[in-house]
């Protein structure tokens, strides 16, 4: 049989052809590269435009420690890899892990600050504690987190958000929607300057709870520290007991 | 009238149902699910000379899976196959494994030359080496020497047991173990993971009530004659043309490499792709290209492993020699011998661990690409050589051609036909 016998049998007469695309685009080689073309403080859109479609190559980008300089980069690679990704995506500790993500899923162990900031839609599970910021301006989707530190879920306009343990001072400061639910104590200031949305605690509250709120409400199954209530132009408070100073018209449970 | 074929459907239904082995269906070959790591020993043993490495955590029934299957291939009881296997430990030696001289010989009357006396496993023609990876690398020479020579050396004296089927087994690293050399590696055909049972496959050999040496005995026994039959009926398969190419292309995408000597990945020694030979390179970070992705080249004998194989597993499930087969096997041909770049292996979702995963992703690529984007350029490549096109037009052509077998092979090739 002759060579060429041998290929047309192979291809039983089909002959596409596509070329290898070596050139597709700008090849993007690391943080640094990216961060080259973008900044270090790009929108979303920035980085999608040149993020790799090979999920491969994604990893790989991905693989490189950001520190303190990338961690907004990597925070959009992170999105954008759960986002494509079929089932939950594990990922390590760093900063903006699930930056502005619109969908898919997150599995930490561990979380660092500003996780799932600005995110639309999706799911976060921290399994251990998260840093700061968590939540922070988000707008939809989910996040389930053993613990939290301060302001989280800061600015919050929808979703939910879940910390199964305590959660630090300023949490749900200046929300306007979403939900909040602490299985924990919560810190002081929580729900300060609330426009809108829930808050529900299930043990102990700090001082200063709802101040300056204006609308929402916020129910705390344990004691709430002092001035509660504090300045509150609406809205509603409700605590099983209340320390000194608290506001009128902030109603215990029945 | 002996029928193999059927005598090895009975026994894959027995094994299920005496609960002797009920692995998960973890490889699929068209619509067809069956478990790799009992497919893959059957396989093995309708073919000779080749080697079958089953990898996995204690008690995974790799050994007893395969005594098992040698005990009804080999028409002997379990005990007796048990007998013909070694296993490995740092005070294995020679003498024990392969045989050793009997000093009585020489004080009989009229002694002429020594003699060996050989072992049960160094005469048996199914060889089992349990836990392969406990051997010093020392003594894992030994087997690197026998299943390159199909002989057994020692005092002198040679043995050849004839065709034999060639089986090992080995646990993951652990303190105990020894690092498996890279050339025995390459004599090892296939490498398939052993896993251990699942929730409902532990629930049926929970209501297995015998013992396992008393539920051999049922298994169907090969006659001898049925047992040398099947290395001459696997042949009869038939590779298509698709099978054959791109096994070719698959090794070529594997082992061409721009900056090794004669572009070849198997000639480099200190540097490797993931010891940054690539970087810079035309192809480096292309995810359509395997060779900055893997270190080693594959060898001829990778070629081999994928053709008997694929030719033997359309044999057991009755199918032809075709790609869906050769997709399902190649990745388990070819795992075991390559290392992948780290920052690709430990990127989600392998995290470092699914090695074989990621080989079959390469390997679906390479295939894929074969078929669907290579035909022109193989066609051109093809009239060219034989005659039917003008060496400069194919160059000239090929030229425009940014793949690494048409710039690295084909365009070299046809330079050196036109040198001529």
């Amino acid at each position: 049989m002759s060579l060429k016998s041998f290929m047309e049998d192979a291809y039983r007469g089909k002959t596409r052809a596509k070329r290898l695309d070596t050139h597709r685009g700008d090849m993007i080689f690391g943080l640094e590269d990216l961060a080259d073309r973008v900044g270090t403080k790009p929108d979303r859109a920035d980085v999608e435009a040149l993020v790799p479609a090979d999920e491969n190559l994604l990893f790989q980008l991905m693989t490189a420690k950001p520190g303190k300089k990338y961690r907004m980069l990597w925070g959009h690679l992170s999105s954008f890899a759960a986002e494509r990704s079929t089932a939950p995506l594990r990922l390590p500790a760093e900063d903006f892990a699930g930056l502005e993500m619109g969908c898919g899923s997150i599995i930490l162990e561990e979380a660092a600050d500003h996780v799932g900031e600005r995110m639309s839609g999706g799911r976060i599970l921290v399994r251990g504690a998260a840093g700061d910021y968590l939540g922070q301006e988000m707008s939809g989707g989910g996040i389930i987190a053993g613990g939290c530190k301060d302001y989280a879920f800061r600015n919050m306009r929808g979703g939910f958000g879940v910390v199964r343990g305590s959660s630090g001072n300023y949490t749900g400061v200046g929300n306007s929607g979403g939900r909040i639910v602490v299985l924990g104590n919560c810190g002081e200031r929580a729900g300060w300057l609330m426009r809108g949305g829930s808050m529900l605690i299930a043990k102990d509250a700090g001082d200063y709870l709802g101040l300056l709120m204006s609308s929402g409400r916020i129910t705390v199954k344990g004691r709430a520290g002092k001035r509660a209530g504090w300045r509150r132009k609406g809205g509603s408070i409700r605590a099983e007991s209340f320390g000194p100073e608290a506001a009128d018209g902030v109603l215990g449970l029945d | 009238m002996p029928d193999p074929p059927k005598k090895i459907e009975s026994l894959v239904a027995s094994l299920e149902e005496l609960r002797l082995h009920v692995g998960r269906k973890d490889l699929s070959i068209g619509d067809r699910s069956v478990n790799a790591q009992l497919f893959f020993s059957l396989a093995n043993a309708c073919l000779r000379n080749h080697a079958v490495l089953l990898y996995g955590g204690m008690g995974a029934n790799k050994t007893t899976l395969i005594n098992l299957l040698g005990s009804s291939f080999l028409g002997l009881g379990l005990g007796e196959v048990e007998n013909l296997m070694v296993t490995g430990h740092p005070e294995q030696t020679e003498e024990k494994m392969v045989g050793f001289l009997d000093p009585r010989q020489w004080t009989r009357p009229g002694a002429g030359a020594s003699e060996v006396l050989w072992t049960p496993w160094a005469r048996s023609r199914w060889k089992l080496i349990n836990e392969i990876n406990r051997f010093p690398s020392g003594k894992q020479n030994l087997f690197l020497e026998i299943l390159q020579k199909r002989k057994i050396s020692y005092a002198g004296q040679v043995l050849e047991p004839g065709d034999t089927c060639y089986f090992a087994t080995m646990n993951p690293e652990f303190s105990a173990t020894y690092p498996l050399d890279e050339a025995l590696l390459d004599r090892i055909s296939a490498c398939v993971p052993a896993v251990q049972p699942d929730f409902l496959a532990g629930l049926t050999l929970s209501e297995r009530e015998r013992e396992v040496r008393e539920l051999a005995g049922e298994l169907p026994r090969f006659t001898p004659e049925e047992f040398e039959a099947l290395p001459t009926s696997v042949p009869k398969v038939e590779l298509t043309s698709q099978v054959e190419l791109a096994i070719l292309s698959l090794l070529r995408d594997f082992t061409l490499c721009e900056r090794a000597p004669g572009y070849d990945k198997t000639q480099l020694s200190g540097s490797k792709p993931s010891k940054g030979l690539c970087p810079g390179c035309h192809y480096f970070n292309n995810p359509e290209i395997l060779c900055w992705q893997v270190d080693e080249g594959l060898s001829d004998r990778v070629r081999q492993d994928l053709r008997d194989f694929t030719r033997s597993m359309a044999f057991l499930l009755h199918s032809d020699g075709d790609l869906k087969v050769l997709k399902a096997v190649a990745p388990y041909v070819i795992w075991h011998r390559v290392t992948p770049i780290r920052s690709a292996l430990e990127s989600p979702p392998y995290y470092g661990a699914r090695k074989l995963a990621l080989i079959s992703g390469l390997v679906e690529k390479s295939i894929n690409r074969t078929l669907n984007e290579r035909a022109e350029m193989n066609l051109v490549f093809s009239r060219a050589v034989d005659g039917e096109m003008a060496m400069e037009e194919a160059l000239r052509e090929l030229s425009a051609y940014d793949d690494p077998i048409a710039r690295l092979d084909f365009i070299p090739s046809l330079e050196q036909m036109h040198c001529r």
